[in-house]
């Protein structure tokens, strides 16, 4: 890589395995027994055993221990575990930790997990109606007693700021989920596989919380999926070619707040977003006109226009135009929109897919993608690049 | 309505007028055997024409539709909903649509308790905010360091890292800086759709909070809005928006009509009784034993008798009666139940002036209790009055 020696991190490591669970909406088994599917799916994926692996990684949110995991999974000893906050801006993060874990030789293989019932279990959809008075719990208390209780009411509240500041109407989302819903017709592991909607669909769909409608919104799914992390070094020696961690930062804004980020400056733009691009372009030495596909976090379709303007694809407010006109292939999986809502986590997959070569929406020739995580949070991102 | 003078109409078939189907529905909806418990959830009436000695009143009713089966708070069942139309001498007098829920009990019982807004999550950093509301004032904390205002309150300050801070009385100005209209998921406490918005207060911090005082549909980014304060029930006080009548024309907004000053009605306060609640029913035929005998009444899950539509539906028309003056005429009421009213509780009415038409006005009424929101409703009346007193 061109950027490696100006950035400690660059192209040191690699993801050398992708795994997950189906994706549906009632998995029919425990949380861990999910995640533990998909850590040893992806580890079968990398040509590894348990055996081999020294670090995990995930969300704070995730309810399967590092231990119990590695219990379940019959791994042994382990020398890194760590956790990262913040709901799915915690995807591209858990990616980093490995990284530098790998990296400072902390630990060899370190596998990144996210398992969940999510549509049959808690739903994060049914919404917040009491918090604990800890410093969290207040700052989302603000906006309960009123009823900004949903995730869709939270990011509903920047996306009327962003139609308002650019003169839009809410069709401007359109594009972001027909564009998601296409490739996910194509992808036989995407729920809505088979399933392509239209610009007419979406513009007919009810509202959920103004200006999102219900096709603004991504699904809830229950499932799991894993990555495994190692050195560059090692992965060539592994089953697939290495995708290659070229950059990989986490972000947060002045005045960021988890979803509710209201009392800054602006709330048609993502500044968390800002904050990682300029350290993924700098280390990657990329800019965007070199990415080839695009993997941005989709819970809600207007965020992926504000990360398209943060990223740099386009102007501020030009990003309902960039992505009618297709000009970067985007979630290609079908995104959270179309495959799965986990987390962020299956975005990164798709991501290694690309890179490999292997994606049932293969773009040609990608080598350089982009993948962020979640956002209206503090978040993260990675660029992943071929080897060599 | 005034009472009939003469019922030529279809005889109810069972004890209670209002709140049972007829034959002819059982028999095209079979899955309702089971159903063993009602409740009324809507009643819409207009009253096109006074009823008077000697007027001749027929009236039938139909079946205007029974739901699929749906699972609701309460139960399984189906919303079954008539329309009977009153006429007096061959003439249209009055429409009365009543929509009813046929259901099968859930296990857990009346489904009673919830419905109350979630509380503001207080902690020693943000008591003090609380505790101004409580008292009516809306207090911003200000960093004695730099002066800096700040919003949400934290023990200190993000443009210099001061931890020494006072408060500020909010002048009570404010904009909407944006705003959402929340449809889904339904919660027991709120009533979608609904609006929130994030205002800007002319000091410059924002805050989250309900616009009151313009329909859902007509917030807008830019509406002025001032500060009021609420009380939603024993516990919680809230500050709250109302949109200001002298509103500027926003840049990039489509033109609205300008907004009703002062268009909150003073509210009423009724104690539920027992002898309300009894009364209320038989003053309305609803000869349902929920409604009078607590032991039936605890049978289907609920913790005592409850206050049935009819009388709310008349509560509802008195307030707006009551609050604009004698020369009102109802013209329209169309309310929905909520929470249930027992005996003990006070139903508080509300109602804000949502637009004037000529001499026509629509209210929008606002019943809460205890639990939470009893009943939301419109009512049309004309005023003066067209009729002679």
């Amino acid at each position: 890589m061109s950027a490696r020696g100006r950035d400690p991190l660059s192209g040191r490591t690699a993801v050398a395995g992708i795994g997950a669970t189906e994706f549906s909406k009632d998995s029919g088994r425990s949380e861990l027994r999910l995640a533990v599917e998909a850590v040893r799916a992806a580890l079968d994926d990398a040509g590894l055993t348990p055996g081999d692996v020294d670090g995990l990684v995930t969300f704070t949110m995730d309810t399967s221990p590092e231990i119990t995991v590695a219990q379940a999974c019959g791994m042994g000893e382990l020398s890194f575990f760590s956790r990262v906050h913040y709901g799915g801006g915690a995807a591209c993060a858990t990616v980093l930790q490995a990284a530098l874990a790998v990296a400072a030789g902390v630990a060899d293989v370190v596998v990144c997990y996210r398992a969940f019932n999510e549509r049959s279990g808690r739903r994060f959809g049914a919404g917040v109606q009491h918090r604990e008075p800890s410093a969290e719990g207040v700052a989302l208390g603000w906006a309960l007693p009123f009823g900004l209780l949903t995730p869709a009411s939270w990011v509903a509240m920047a996306a009327r700021r962003y139609l308002h500041r650019y003169g839009l109407t809410p069709e401007a989302f359109g594009h972001v989920a027909v564009a998601g819903r296409r490739y996910a017709a194509a992808n036989p592991a995407a729920y809505f596989h088979g399933r392509p909607i239209t610009l007419a669909d979406h513009a007919a769909s009810r509202w959920i919380v103004e200006p999102l409608r219900l096709l603004d919104c991504c699904q809830e799914t229950d499932g799991g999926q894993a990555l495994v992390v190692t050195s560059v070094e090692r992965a060539r020696d592994l089953r697939h070619p290495p995708a290659v961690v070229a950059a990989a930062a986490q972000g947060a804004g002045r005045g960021q707040e988890q979803m509710t980020s209201f009392y800054r400056d602006e709330l048609g733009g993502l500044p968390e977003a800002g904050v990682v691009a300029r350290r993924l372009w700098r280390a990657s030495g990329l800019r965007p006109a070199d990415v080839d596909v695009g993997i941005l976090y989709d819970h809600f379709t207007p965020f992926v226009l504000m990360q398209l303007e943060e990223y740099g694809f386009c102007g501020r407010g030009e990003a309902p135009d960039f992505v009618a006109e297709g000009r970067l292939p985007l979630n290609t999986h079908g995104g959270q929109l179309g495959e799965a809502y986990l987390h962020g986590m299956n975005g990164i997959a798709e991501g290694v897919r690309q890179v490999r070569g292997t994606s049932v929406n293969q773009v040609p020739g990608a080598s350089r993608v982009l993948v962020t995580a979640g956002t209206g949070v503090p978040t993260s991102g990675l660029v992943l690049t071929a080897d060599g | 309505m005034a009472s009939p003078a003469t019922a030529a109409g279809r005889t109810p078939t069972t004890n209670c007028s209002h709140c049972s189907t007829s034959p002819a529905a059982r028999r095209s909806s079979p899955p309702t055997s089971g159903c063993t418990s009602v409740v009324a959830t809507d009643c819409e009436q207009q009253y096109l024409r006074p009823l008077r000695p000697g007027d001749e009143i027929t009236y039938d009713s139909v079946i205007e539709s029974v739901s699929e089966r749906k699972t609701t708070r309460l139960g399984t069942g189906h919303f079954v909903t008539t329309r009977t139309d009153v006429r007096a001498g061959g003439t249209l007098a009055g429409t009365h649509r009543f929509r009813i829920l046929k259901y099968a009990p859930a296990r857990s019982g009346g489904g009673t308790g919830r419905g109350t807004r979630p509380r503001p999550v207080v902690n020693r950093d943000n008591a003090g905010f609380w505790e101004g509301v409580r008292r009516h004032t809306l207090l911003i904390q200000r960093c004695t360091g730099c002066g800096t205002l700040r919003h949400p309150w934290l023990p200190g300050c993000n443009a210099c890292g001061g931890p020494d801070w006072d408060t500020v009385e909010a002048s009570g100005e404010g904009t909407v800086h944006s705003y959402v209209v929340v449809h889904h998921p339904p919660f027991p406490a709120f009533d979608p759709p609904y609006a929130v918005a994030l205002v800007e207060l002319a000091e410059g911090v924002r805050m989250i909070g309900n616009v009151m005082g313009v329909p859902y549909g007509k917030v807008r980014v830019g509406l002025p809005v001032r500060l009021e304060f609420r009380s939603y029930d024993e516990e919680l006080v809230l500050p709250v928006w109302s949109a200001r009548g002298s509103r500027q024309p926003v840049p990039g907004e489509p033109a609205e009509p300008p907004g009703v000053p002062e268009n909150a009605l003073p509210p009423l306060e009724i104690p539920v009784t027992r002898t309300l609640i009894v009364a209320g029913a038989l003053a309305s035929r609803d000869y349902q034993d929920v409604h009078h005998d607590p032991e039936p009444a605890r049978r289907r899950g609920s913790p005592d008798i409850f206050m049935n539509i009819l009388t709310t539906n008349g509560l509802v028309g008195r307030y707006v009666t009551d609050r604009l003056g004698p020369t009102a005429v109802l013209r329209e009421v169309a309310i929905r139940l909520g929470a249930p009213c027992h005996p003990g509780d006070t139903l508080v009415l509300t109602g804000t002036v949502e637009s004037v038409d000529g001499d026509a006005a629509t209210v929008r009424v606002i019943g809460t209790n205890r639990v939470g929101r009893h009943v939301t409703g419109t009512v049309t009346v004309t005023a003066p009055g067209e009729e002679p007193s």
